[in-house]
């Protein structure tokens, strides 16, 4: 490194000392400390900051500013009501407090089956409203599931066909009762959005048939549960059961 | 985000958003408009950011989209070909004592924009330069390369400033002398 090199680097150097560990900085530095031309640039250069920065910070802010956008940030700030994310929101947190009414209604038989159904779909309605993020995107689900496979998250074992003609957003992974579970959301062709959530066949599941699907359709969302193998899986769409049907055949 | 959160982060950061708004903006107004835009838009979507320590980066990098935008509108952003601007040595050193806040402002306005920004927020907040790179979107290396080069435009305008104002006095001060013997 030259000193031309080490003034371009030192040039991003801060005054304060905050990056005086990065090692980006270190080699420019040592060499400044060798080369007492160099070290009187950055000397120099340091007080010219501190300068800079010492004036920028005095520059007077408007008298009523602050005021200003306390006050206009309050009108300005729109309704929770009206905002249709919180309207859709709002609307979502109904309809999964139904399902979840119906789902320990119709499986009182099979508690913990409707306690995973009802935090799957938690978990989506957390991915939709924006309250989780992916943990892996791509447009592509086969990437997702060679990513969840490789972070040993995943128990989808083939896509359902219907599915793999979808463009995926991306995936995420949760664990329920110490048991990794895999959420893969894809865009529908005709609008909206589809859910597969997948996870290990264990105890709650030991009594599905192999053929047995388990529709639940409450308000606008439907869900249908199967097992296929050693896992299980759930779609999710808002729609109709027969909606839903179409991405199983 | 609580009404009080809210009024302590206006609190912390009205001041030195509005400052860097004026190194980008044409005017103090535009500077206060862009302040202000800037927590309208955080009202309406700073719910959505899920690190509370990243508000005061998404507060700056709101406010240079908005400031972008905004000059989209006025007129078609010209490309800055910043490979072809002068890169002198630093020879040159203002006496920072000398300058005042404004004038120090009104160098860094003279500067093209995409060396205004890097400069201001270097100065302004001390962000590093992997953070400005991250909220400017633009590579680590064309940070440096623009903080090194718009440092020396920077000490040139102050220069120039300085000169010039040595100048006015020189040629001011006879004046006002004959005018007080006439």
């Amino acid at each position: 490194m030259n000193n031309q090199e080490a003034q371009f680097v030192l040039s991003a150097y801060r005054p304060g000392g905050q990056d005086a560990l990065d090692p980006a900085f270190a080699e420019a530095l040592e060499q400044a400390r060798r080369d007492p031309l160099l070290e009187r640039w950055f000397n120099d250069s340091i007080a010219f900051d501190r300068a800079v920065t010492e004036k920028l910070c005095a520059v007077e802010v408007p008298a009523g500013l602050r005021e200003s956008v306390l006050a206009g940030s309050k009108v300005s700030r729109p309704s929770r009501w009206t905002k249709p994310f919180v309207r859709w929101a709002i609307a979502a947190a109904f309809v999964l407090a139904a399902i979840t009414g119906s789902l320990i209604l119709r499986e009182a038989a099979k508690p913990h089956l409707a306690a995973w159904q009802t935090n799957a779909l938690s978990q989506v309605s957390a991915l939709v409203e924006g309250h989780a993020k992916f943990d892996a995107q791509s447009r592509n689900a086969s990437e997702l599931v060679a990513w969840l496979r490789e972070n040993r998250a995943s128990a989808v074992q083939n896509l359902p066909p219907s599915l793999e003609r979808l463009e995926s957003l991306g995936c995420k992974t949760f664990f329920w009762e110490g048991q990794p579970v895999s959420v893969i959301c894809f865009q529908r062709g005709e609008g909206g959005l589809i859910h597969l959530v997948a996870t290990n066949a264990f105890a709650p599941f030991n009594r599905m048939g192999k053929s047995e699907r388990k529709f639940v359709q409450q308000g606008n969302w439907a869900t249908v549960t199967w097992r296929d193998g050693a896992s299980v899986y759930m779609l999710a769409l808002e729609g109709s059961r027969d909606q839903l049907q179409s991405y199983l055949l | 985000m609580s009404a009080i959160d809210f009024q302590q982060l206006v609190d912390r950061q009205y001041a030195p958003l509005f400052r860097f708004g004026l190194t980008l903006a044409k005017s103090e107004a535009d500077a206060a408009d862009l302040t202000q835009q800037t927590f309208f838009l955080w009202a309406a979507k700073g719910h959505q950011l899920r690190d509370d320590s990243k508000a005061k980066s998404w507060l700056f990098t709101t406010l240079y989209r908005e400031f972008l935008s905004k000059r989209r509108h006025e007129v078609r952003f010209p490309h800055v070909e910043l490979d072809d601007a002068s890169d002198d040595d630093v020879a040159v050193s203002p006496n920072m004592n000398a300058l005042d806040s404004t004038a120090v402002v009104e160098a860094l306005r003279e500067l093209e924009e995409p060396f205004r920004a890097v400069l201001t927020l270097f100065y302004l907040e001390q962000f590093s330069y992997q953070e400005i790179a991250e909220m400017l979107e633009i590579p680590i290396g064309t940070v440096m390369s623009r903080l090194s080069r718009g440092k020396a435009h920077l000490r040139q305008r102050l220069m120039t400033k300085q000169e010039s104002d040595a100048r006015k006095i020189v040629s001011i001060s006879p004046e006002k002398g004959r005018q007080t013997h006439e």
